[in-house]
């Protein structure tokens, strides 16, 4: 269970990621990835549009795996920019790590 | 070749075509076509038996105008689908050929055989059905059909839009209209909104521009408060008895006070009630009207949420997109947050789907006791219509969108879809059954309601919203109408909508000859596609006025004045008021009494044949001689070669 937080994507502006609205969650990034792993990395996208920040902290470790190949950005249809969302979280993680 | 029959005297030239259609599978999947004309052609009088593919398409239709040309053939029978279907296309090909559309027989092979039935039954069953159609089509005289005047008048029941449309399409023509509206206003559902989807125009300037053209038509006769009480009558001379007085109890006490609040007077357009053309009647009366044709546009009702159902009642911050609507209209302030009833509205939620695309087995059921399992097709866009609307006058208010699918299925509508998914508009998709629950929010935020679903967008997790507002996106439902539907005999679909004849074919027609649909009484339309169709009923209706007469099938009973010793049995059982009647006549130099029929009343519906002694009555196309040589052939094994196997 996850409450939604429609303000956490505005939060996250300051570490670079404001294209995660834009997303409309059609998954072309996740069947493109070379990883072909779980959703990601529309599963990621997904916990910033909805907030989840606890989500986004437990599964932070999927974010390294990422090769930057840069596929998901090409192919995303609306422009929302996976890759450079990809690398936001990363800053955003590392800022929050192991913070009370 | 089996032997010819003794009893019956059929016209000596009678020649039988039979034509059997494979439905382009519909039929030849189950049923062995070819048997069924080998089967055919050994049935006395059959003198050709053809099968096709499509049998109702130009070149077969032309084959069969060939064979009547040529004289191969005076009589013919298509054994294809129902009747109700394609037997007119079938006469008028005849008539085409310059051959009587009344020596025709239709067998049905695809809903009586083919999807009923499998294997060797079906061919059996199928040949049993085509000998029997040829052995009545043997017997088949030419027919004229009954020609009736016109009454050079169409009534229009409904003042919404598709009323209003349909009258004034009418009027255009030249033709007089009477409109009757049961409340005291015209412009039906749609006066109860604001801006229309997908484009924008304004309710008023629909509804004034409509309502502005039909009440100074000289054309146009407009009752408010008026509702049809009785009906009788048939295509071209329908009668129906209107009754007009102050509508009972206080359902429309609400407009009524916005009305008398905005300070306009008759004929002008006012939000969320339409235009009232004239004063509400303080007396009972009643007249009749005559009509040649009848349109109906009796329109729907937004879907009624039951208490509880998505909190709503049990929650004031719950409303439905009608209602929201109109406190949209009302909203105080012009900051960037919605402020509705005096509350700041930080988070909406919109839910769709709501009363419509239930599914047996998993959705309660309605207070009738009835599921609506249809899509109301207008939600979506007005839903998202409202979104957007609301992010774009209200930045700060955030909305979150709970679909089951999104439906923006026509021009302009999908673009609404994308700008709310530019515009922040957060969406959750939610499984049917699965439906989002909204409870009181037990959390700390401010915001009164919680919105739980499990998310389908986020791989099924439950995710929970607190939100200031929850909107139900109402579907369409028909309205009550079942005193006009048990007067007019007209068809009712399982969705409880007015059914047309064929939904392709001739879309706003029903059974009832003379009757049209128009607009929201027959399936949920925007207020494009009520046009159309009110336009297309309009034109249609026209089409039987301006010809001034109708004709009608001559399927009628006849009296056999050489049987007939005026036992008047008949007259007691006839059905339809003034059909049949006992007259003196000279017969043989004598007066004697005699039974008459009037055939544009007759229902051609055989009770009199039934209680004749002398069988001295019969109905046109359907004697007792005909069904008795129907009966012989589906009895008869002769003309089956061999009995199917199995």
């Amino acid at each position: 269970m996850a409450l939604v937080n429609p303000n956490f994507a505005a939060e996250l502006e300051a570490f670079g990621v404001d294209t995660a609205l834009e997303c409309f969650n059609c998954g072309t990034c996740a069947a493109i990835c070379p990883l072909l792993y779980e959703h990601f990395p529309r599963k990621l996208i997904r916990y910033v549009q909805v907030g989840a920040e606890k989500k986004i902290m437990e599964n932070a470790q999927d974010l390294w795996r990422c090769l930057h190949c840069g596929l998901c950005t090409r192919t995303c249809p609306r422009q929302a920019n996976p890759g450079e969302l990809i690398l936001g979280l990363r800053r955003y993680v590392v800022a929050r790590w192991r913070r009370p | 070749m089996a032997k010819k029959k003794k009893k019956t005297e059929p016209a000596p030239e009678a020649k039988v075509g039979v034509y059997v259609c494979h439905c382009g599978g519909n039929i030849s999947d189950a049923v062995e076509v070819d048997q069924v004309c080998q089967h055919a052609r050994r049935v006395p009088g059959v003198v050709v038996a053809r099968d096709n593919m499509f049998l109702c398409s130009d070149p077969c239709q032309e084959m069969i105008i060939e064979d009547l040309k040529s004289g191969l053939v005076d009589r013919v029978v298509v054994a294809s689908c129902s009747p109700s279907l394609h037997e007119a296309t079938f006469r008028r090909a005849l008539a085409r050929a310059g051959a009587n559309p009344y020596v025709y027989e239709h067998a049905n092979l695809r809903e009586q055989v083919s999807w009923v039935h499998h294997g060797a039954a079906a061919t059996e069953k199928a040949s049993r059905l085509v000998a029997a159609a040829a052995a009545k089509a043997r017997l088949l005289r030419p027919l004229e059909s009954i020609r009736v005047e016109v009454q050079r008048q169409a009534v229009v029941i409904g003042g919404g839009v598709a009323g209003l449309k349909a009258a004034l399409e009418l009027g255009e023509r030249g033709l007089a209209v009477v409109l009757v509206e049961k409340s005291p206003f015209l412009g039906g559902q749609v006066a109860q909104l604001q801006r229309l989807a997908p484009f924008g125009e304004t309710a008023a300037e629909v509804i004034s521009e409509l309502t502005g053209a039909v009440l100074k038509h000289p054309a146009i006769t407009v009752h408010t408060c008026a509702e049809v009480e009785d009906f009788a009558g048939y295509i071209g001379n329908f009668k129906i008895k209107v009754v007009r007085q102050s509508p009972a109890g206080a359902v429309y006490a609400d407009r009524l006070a916005r009305l008398s609040r905005s300070g306009r007077g008759l004929g002008e357009y006012v939000p969320f009630v339409g235009v009232m053309p004239a004063a509400i009647p303080e007396g009972r009366e009643e007249f009749d009207l005559e009509a040649g044709a009848i349109v109906l546009a009796t329109g729907f009702r937004p879907y009624q949420p039951r208490a509880g159902e998505y909190g709503y009642r049990d929650f004031p911050e719950v409303v439905t997109l009608p209602e929201l609507i109109r406190q949209l209209a009302a909203a105080e302030g012009a900051g960037d947050t919605l402020v509705l009833n005096g509350r700041l509205i930080r988070q909406a939620a919109l839910i769709h789907c709501v009363g419509s695309r239930q599914i047996p087995g998993v959705h309660a059921e309605n207070e009738g006791g009835y599921l609506n399992e249809y899509c109301s097709r207008t939600c979506c866009s007005a839903t998202l219509y409202a979104a957007n609307q609301i992010r774009e006058q209200y930045p700060k208010t955030r909305i979150f969108d709970f679909y089951r699918d999104i439906r923006t299925y026509g021009r302009g509508q999908e673009e609404l879809y994308t700008e709310a998914a530019r515009n922040g508009t957060l969406f959750f998709r939610f499984e049917a059954g699965e439906e989002p629950q909204v409870s009181r929010n037990p959390h700390r935020t401010s915001n009164p309601l919680l919105v739980k679903v499990r998310d389908v967008l986020t791989f099924g997790e439950e995710l929970e919203v607190p939100v200031d507002l929850v909107v139900l996106a109402v579907g369409q439902e028909p309205n009550d109408i079942a005193h006009l539907v048990e007067n007019l005999k007209i068809p009712v679909g399982a969705d409880r909508f007015l059914q047309e004849v064929h939904p392709k074919l001739r879309p706003v027609e029903v059974s009832v000859a003379g009757i049209l649909l128009a607009g929201t009484c027959q399936a949920p339309f925007d207020v494009g596609e009520t046009c159309a169709a009110a336009g297309a009923a309009a034109v249609k209706a026209a089409a039987i006025l301006t010809r001034g007469y109708v004709e009608l099938d001559p399927f009628v009973a006849e009296v056999d004045l050489s049987r007939c010793v005026g036992t008047g049995a008949c007259v007691e059982a006839c059905l339809a008021e003034g059909a049949l009647a006992l007259v003196n006549l000279e017969v043989e130099g004598q007066m004697v009494r005699r039974a008459q029929v009037n055939p544009a009343l007759c229902l051609g519906c055989g009770a009199c044949v039934a209680v004749c002694p002398e069988n001295a009555i019969n109905v046109q196309g359907w004697t007792l001689k005909q069904y008795e040589a129907m009966v012989d052939m589906i009895v008869s094994d002769e003309y089956l070669e061999e009995r199917a196997e199995g």
